[in-house]
């Protein structure tokens, strides 16, 4: 019982610190119809990782919800919207990763993908030097990239330590 | 009963394939498949005219090869006995593949489009015989291409697009080039625009013209055998996720044909029935 526990508990934390991207919020462009809705929602649902697609045609919002340990990265979210002939303006995400860099100048490790992301405050500047070198839950806003490219900066709304 | 099972038939085989467009029933719009997305769609095309009706049972299967260019083969059969001028809006028996490449394409606002998309490709002579003059007539492959451009939205969908035909010349005779031209409102009400597990409806005005050139037989011109027509009426295409219903009707605004040669076309009507496969992203 006592090793269950044990290996339940090591599961949960390790879990928890390998967990990427968790939660991702897209606004697309140019959905009119039902059929346009159900591919982004197929080609979404379809990438190893994500438990749950919730697509709002009305809103053009895509609601996409990753399992813990995952290791999809971003580019295979946009690679959906784009092969499907749509665009995004931008992504609402929550998302776990190593903080690196001076803390005046804070970068985000994506572990388990090779997203690397410039941390730029949407608000208030947080006070990150604490930070540095760990894991933490980043939440912010990724703006659209150019054309056939990555965001390269995440605006984060928080910033908190996952122990 | 029988009659009623092949209908059917059909009409469920047909189904699978046209709704690739996601759009009108007879004009020409700008929509194309998702990068490895296929689309299997089976119709009945029908035109009723004083001398006769002619059927066609079209299936189209549809493959996105980029999010901008599609392949498609469409694969009529036809059956009936019109006397009716050549039609590319309207059935016909050529066997058709071509390549559509939506080479404009904004994308900058929720749920709205605006697009432009090119296509070309072979048309070659079916198995079956056409019926009336044209089926005096040896048949040669040609060629079709189509320029369609418009925008689509949750609320609003408008498109005008125009076609050209030729076909080659076999043992002295020629089909007619045709030219093909349409405009298309479509509408889907407040009330209609659900999520994704609603059946989506929309309803089309579709406005089409058609001209056929003069066909040639044994090296001549028939006389007044070319024809002008323009016709108008409403379709509605109703899907839910990857299934899609449609149907239309046309009644004739302006014929100019001669009816000795064709008879009278009084109505045009289709039914069609799609499957669209999506592919799931591969990781």
């Amino acid at each position: 019982m006592k090793t269950a526990l044990a290996i339940t508990l090591i599961w949960l934390f390790s879990s928890v610190a390998n967990a990427e991207y968790r939660k991702i919020d897209m606004t697309v462009f140019g959905m009119d119809c039902a059929p346009c809705a159900h591919a982004i929602h197929v080609s979404m649902k379809g990438i190893s990782g994500v438990k749950t697609v919730d697509v709002n045609l009305n809103t053009g919002l895509v609601k996409v919800d990753l399992a813990a340990g995952n290791t999809a990265g971003f580019s295979l979210f946009q690679d959906a919207v784009k092969k499907n002939g749509f665009t995004y303006k931008g992504a609402i995400i929550v998302v776990h990763g190593t903080l690196t860099g001076p803390a005046n100048s804070p970068a985000l490790m994506v572990s388990g993908t090779n997203d690397r992301y410039a941390l730029t405050p949407a608000l208030q500047p947080a006070d990150l030097t604490g930070l540095v070198g760990k894991t933490v839950e980043v939440s912010g806003l990724l703006s659209q990239a150019p054309k056939n490219q990555l965001p390269t900066t995440l605006r984060y709304k928080t910033i908190m330590e996952v122990q | 009963m029988k009659f009623l099972l092949v209908v059917t038939c059909a009409l469920a085989l047909v189904t699978t394939a046209l709704a690739a467009d996601h759009g009108p029933a007879f004009g020409y719009a700008t929509p194309v498949n998702s990068q490895g997305e296929w689309s299997f769609d089976t119709g009945l095309i029908g035109r009723y005219g004083s001398r006769g009706t002619q059927f066609t049972e079209g299936s189209q299967f549809g493959y996105g090869i980029t999010p901008q260019i599609t392949w498609t083969t469409v694969l009529p059969a036809t059956f009936g006995s019109g006397d009716l001028p050549e039609t590319r809006m309207a059935g016909g028996g050529e066997w058709a593949s071509s390549l559509a490449w939506r080479f404009q394409h904004d994308v900058t606002s929720v749920g709205r489009r605006v697009e432009s998309t090119a296509s070309l490709g072979a048309v070659v002579p079916g198995p079956q015989q056409d019926s009336g003059v044209l089926a005096n007539l040896h048949r040669a492959p040609g060629f079709a291409a189509t320029l369609a451009s418009g925008m689509a939205s949750r609320s609003t969908y408008v498109w005008f697009g125009g076609g050209y035909t030729r076909f080659a010349e076999a043992d002295h005779d020629r089909r007619p080039d045709t030219i093909s031209w349409s405009a298309v409102y479509g509408y889907r009400p407040v009330q209609l625009r659900r999520d994704i597990n609603h059946w989506d409806y929309r309803g089309f005005l579709e406005l089409t013209g058609e001209h056929t050139g003069n066909l040639r037989s044994q090296g001549i011109v028939v006389p007044d055998s070319s024809s002008t027509t323009l016709w108008l009426g409403p379709s509605v295409l109703a899907i839910f996720k990857d299934v899609a219903i449609e149907g239309g009707i046309q009644g004739p605004l302006y014929r100019d044909v001669s009816e000795s040669i064709y008879g009278r076309e009084k109505i045009r009507f289709v039914v069609n029935l799609s499957y669209l496969k999506y592919s799931s992203h591969a990781n």
